[in-house]
């Protein structure tokens, strides 16, 4: 259950509409957002661009947001980028991995999760070896973003976690498909 | 092009109005059967802050908007509302909505100084039947009216009637027409619109349906944020409705000004004409 009503489509106010698909539909964070629609039409844009495919592959984007909202205990996040993450192409072995163990990627994706793991335990310092074995692999440029990506799915872990969001239908769905 | 330039543009072409409205308050003395806010003495009664009104009204008036309406609930329940008044007509002309149940002689006697004031007052009054009016407001609603209008129009202060829904025959209209008339109201100054289905009169089945499109855009600020219209800021069943909320955030005005201009431009023009509920 909800914190806050998370507005259906016939109370969306008027910024917030065009957030709303043609059936009604719209995620939980939209519908929570929707409560403050000045706020909704400028975080959106931010969301989308953050989360979504940039500079950076989304596989990589959904192992950041993925591993970074395990790490910070969100259920929300976790239960929709675990699914996110299987349509960017990662297994349901590795989404698994993200959530509970080590990742069994290549030397790339294994100093992208000690970096995510590093990042998810602010306000602890990032150490020189971490970002070292980062820089290995990423340009200044991707490394702003991935922690654009991280900062973002940050707030979003805590947005979610104390409005106490509920998992949309269609991705419960999905999961409870999946562990069948 | 700054918001204030948008303003005026938009104002002069008719896509939004020269009015800012301010909902005083929610609560009410009466419980009207088609009252969009659902308001009625014990409901929350989300006051908008005197000063904060006052600081709309000096930021309406510094952006180019041309009036102020005031409203809720009843106004007068708020107290100084007459000294309120008289602060608010120093930025703009006001138009003040109430029910003119509470114009007692000590209240009209503190509204003496608005005389000379660029303050009106419109009362709602639904039928020159007694009966038909107090079924609709609240009982003896009718004689306190009737008994209220002169003492205002006495002291100097103009004052307007709006009727509100189409139950009045042609016959009974010209009835309602001849007493606003004796009372000391003009034709000019009668107003006729439709009940809104929207708050109360929508959980009684009453009212036409009405939508942004069907709404002049009037920016109107309430405690809960800054709405698309006066007719938008509704309660239904105790539940505030936010399909025609344009910004939570009131002040700085112009921000739910510049929401509401690019709203509006989004709005097809010359469709809020239709209901006639301007």
């Amino acid at each position: 259950m909800s914190r806050v009503e998370l507005l259906e489509s016939d109370q969306a106010p008027l910024l917030a509409r065009p957030y709303y698909g043609a059936d009604g539909s719209a995620s939980p964070i939209t519908r929570a957002l929707a409560q403050v629609p000045e706020l909704l039409e400028v975080a959106m844009p931010l969301l989308s661009r953050a989360l979504g495919e940039g500079a950076i592959d989304l596989r990589t984007k959904e192992i950041v947001i993925l591993r970074v909202s395990a790490r910070s205990g969100c259920r929300y996040c976790v239960d929709t980028h675990t699914v996110a993450a299987w349509d960017a192409g990662l297994s349901a072995q590795e989404t698994a991995a993200l959530c509970d163990g080590e990742l069994d990627g290549d030397e790339r994706e294994r100093a992208l999760v000690a970096w995510c793991d590093t990042f998810a335990a602010a306000p602890a310092p990032v150490s020189d070896e971490v970002t070292s074995a980062l820089r290995e692999h990423f340009t200044d440029a991707e490394i702003v973003e991935l922690a654009v990506t991280s900062g973002v799915t940050l707030m979003l872990n805590r947005l979610c976690t104390s409005l106490e969001l509920p998992t949309s239908p269609g991705t419960r769905a999905r999961l409870e498909e999946t562990r069948k | 092009m700054t918001t204030a330039e948008a303003l005026r543009d938009a104002i002069a072409a008719g896509r939004v109005s020269e009015r800012l409205w301010l909902y005083a308050n929610y609560h009410c003395n009466l419980r009207c059967v088609y009252c969009l806010t659902d308001s009625a003495p014990e409901v929350p009664r989300r006051i908008l802050p005197v000063p904060q009104m006052v600081q709309a009204a000096e930021e309406a008036r510094a952006l180019g908007f041309l009036a102020l309406g005031v409203t809720g609930g009843e106004p007068f329940l708020i107290p100084r509302m007459p000294e309120v008044l008289a602060e608010l007509a120093g930025r703009l002309p006001v138009l003040v909505l109430s029910n003119a149940t509470l114009f007692t002689a000590k209240l009209l006697e503190r509204m003496r100084p608005l005389a000379g004031l660029p303050v009106t007052v419109q009362i709602s009054l639904d039928s020159a039947e007694p009966d038909v009016n107090d079924e609709f407001r609240s009982p003896r609603n009718f004689a306190k009216v009737v008994e209220a209008i002169p003492k205002l129009v006495d002291i100097g202060i103009p004052v307007r009637i709006a009727t509100t829904g189409d139950h009045n025959t042609a016959e009974q209209m010209e009835r309602l027409c001849a007493l606003h008339r004796s009372l000391g109201v003009g034709d000019d100054d009668h107003v006729v619109r439709p009940i809104v289905a929207r708050g109360r009169a929508a959980s009684n089945g009453m009212g036409v349906v009405a939508q942004a499109k069907d709404l002049h855009p009037e920016l109107t600020l309430t405690a809960d944020g800054a709405f698309w219209s006066p007719f938008a800021p509704t309660v239904r069943d105790g539940r505030p409705d936010t399909d025609l909320l344009v910004t939570r955030r009131r002040l700085p005005l112009e921000d739910p000004t510049r929401a509401l201009l690019a709203l509006a431009h989004a709005n097809p023009a010359g469709t809020d004409t239709t209901l006639n509920i301007r």
